[in-house]
């Protein structure tokens, strides 16, 4: 019970913090409405005609994801921020565990990007409807499991790379090839037409994982594939979230300490 | 001029400072290039394949004139912090007059995003085929003209907010504006189309029509595709968008950096 306290206090310090960057909430807000008002009106009227009736709810649907995903990632960058001006020591002369620790930050930088995506996602399920609630709950506790793993995965490439300029490099390439080898923007059958490589990279990438789900949450999906429910995407999201969480806890673990912040 | 050369040395010298964003910023933009535009390829409705010939074709330009935009904007987030950190009191020190300063600032920020594009026009080339030497140097002068637009643009926007959030905000803004609202992604014609049809507000049309960015994207386009017709208006919309930017800037800067 002390135990859980303590990961909450740890949660709670994150979500306090994250608040604080409003302007970050107002860019995204901005990046969001361009993205849909501008990006996905447009290209539905440029897509094949038997895609067209359904690709900007399959774009909306999309861009909640990335807006989910980066704003999951960011917590890597938090790490940066207080290595740099020291805080990393207090946190460690707290009395809360290591694992407490990362943990507390996980399902902190998971529910935080929640709480940012939130009026998004009421948008997006404006847009797009609702056909089967039952769906939509189950995608969503998988997409929470999907931001505590993204958040996860930052944690634990900010504590391995302990470099601000290596950090910020490999998360704007990760960036730039995860979300575009994913299906957040188009249907896997195009991006198998387009290359076999790049639809092998997709049919694996978390990002595809949960924009079926939450397509498929919102009923949309049954457009594209027909699948009654996406298993491999929830086996897959569940898969992701244990590799980070569990995986980040023993190397945040060994890396935390020593210092070497760059 | 040897002052002018001197403070364009000095962003260069920061410009490299960034090797690693600029290395995120390149990556993202031949993702978008080498992937977004292969799958949108096979994904494009008959009508569009026929009016853009290829979408990766198309799109080639237009990430191009991305990347221009992108690395010529970043002289203001070095600006802003500049006027935040009161650095501008060392650079008011140097033996320099106020207008070699801004218009040094204002020229290293546009040769900057020149040098960062110049890979991402290479790939152009590459896959679109070369111009010829005249249309190469209309297409450079052009480019070099939106480059110094795009710096003034960003200067003006560092200098008239007053925190790094602010900033950071209006730059968002701008961009998302410029970039999603112009011939960048998709042909002119539609989104004139979808203005037509009501879909897409007019003064949005007007300004995508207007956009600095539809015009340096279809400008290569004219002379590497053929489509759309090379026409004076792209030349004009450029000088105008660069003139304009160009001179508030050089005036904004010369007056916020000798505040107290």
């Amino acid at each position: 019970m002390k135990e859980t306290k303590k990961l909450l206090l740890v949660v709670e310090r994150d979500l306090r913090m994250f608040l604080q960057y409003k302007f970050i909430i107002i860019m995204r807000a901005i990046w969001f409405a361009a993205q849909v008002a501008f990006f996905g009106l447009i290209a539905s009227r440029m897509v094949v005609p038997e895609l067209a009736d359904i690709y900007f709810e399959f774009y909306v649907a999309g861009v909640v994801i990335m807006m989910l995903y980066s704003a999951s990632v960011f917590i890597g960058y938090d790490i940066f921020e207080e290595a740099e001006h020291g805080v990393f020591e207090y946190l460690l002369s707290l009395p809360v565990s290591r694992k407490e620790l990362v943990l507390g930050r996980s399902i902190g930088g998971g529910i935080r990007s929640f709480i940012l995506v939130g009026p998004i996602i009421a948008i997006a399920l404006f847009v797009i409807g609702l056909a089967n609630p039952l769906n939509l709950l189950i995608a969503f506790s998988a997409l929470f499991l999907f931001a505590f793993g993204v958040s996860g995965m930052s944690i634990t490439i900010a504590v391995m790379l302990k470099s601000g300029d290596r950090f910020d490099i490999f998360m704007g390439v990760l960036n730039a090839l995860i979300v575009r080898l994913s299906t957040t923007m188009y249907p896997q059958v195009f991006v198998q037409d387009a290359s076999k490589v790049y639809a092998a990279f997709s049919e694996f990438n978390p990002l595809t994982f949960a924009s079926d789900l939450f397509r498929w949450g919102t009923g949309i999906e049954r457009y594209l594939t027909m699948d009654p429910m996406p298993l491999a995407a929830i086996i897959g999201i569940v898969i992701f979230f244990f590799t980070f969480t569990f995986v980040g806890v023993t190397i945040y673990e060994k890396r935390l300490e020593g210092g070497g912040w760059q | 001029m040897k002052a002018i050369l001197h403070i364009i040395e000095h962003d260069f010298r920061n410009f490299f400072r960034y090797k690693w964003w600029l290395a995120g910023l390149i990556s993202m933009n031949l993702a978008d290039l080498l992937i977004m535009a292969v799958v949108y390829n096979q994904m494009v409705s008959p009508e569009i394949a026929e009016l853009t010939k290829s979408y990766f074709n198309f799109f080639a330009p237009g990430v191009t004139v991305v990347g221009l935009f992108a690395s010529a904007f970043m002289i203001g987030r070095e600006i802003n912090m500049e006027v935040r950190r009161q650095i501008h009191h060392y650079m008011l020190s140097l033996p320099i007059t106020r207008l070699e300063l801004a218009v040094g600032r204002l020229f290293a920020g546009g040769l900057r995003g020149m040098m960062y594009m110049s890979p991402l026009l290479l790939t152009t080339f590459l896959f679109l085929g070369f111009p010829s030497l005249p249309q190469l140097l209309v297409i450079l002068g052009a480019l070099l003209l939106l480059a110094t637009g795009i710096s003034g643009l960003s200067i003006a926007t560092a200098v008239s907010t007053t925190s790094f959030e602010k900033f950071v905000t209006a730059r968002g803004l701008v961009y998302y504006v410029l970039f999603f609202c112009s011939s960048i992604f998709y042909p002119l014609s539609l989104i004139q189309t979808l203005g037509r049809e009501g879909v897409m507000p007019q003064p949005l049309v007007v300004l995508a029509e207007f956009n600095p960015l539809s015009s340096g994207a279809d400008l290569i386009r004219s002379f590497l595709l053929g489509d759309p017709p090379f026409t004076l208006n792209m030349v004009r919309n450029l000088v105008v968008f660069s003139v304009i930017f160009a001179t508030t800037a050089t005036f904004a800067y010369m007056k916020i950096i000798e505040r107290r």
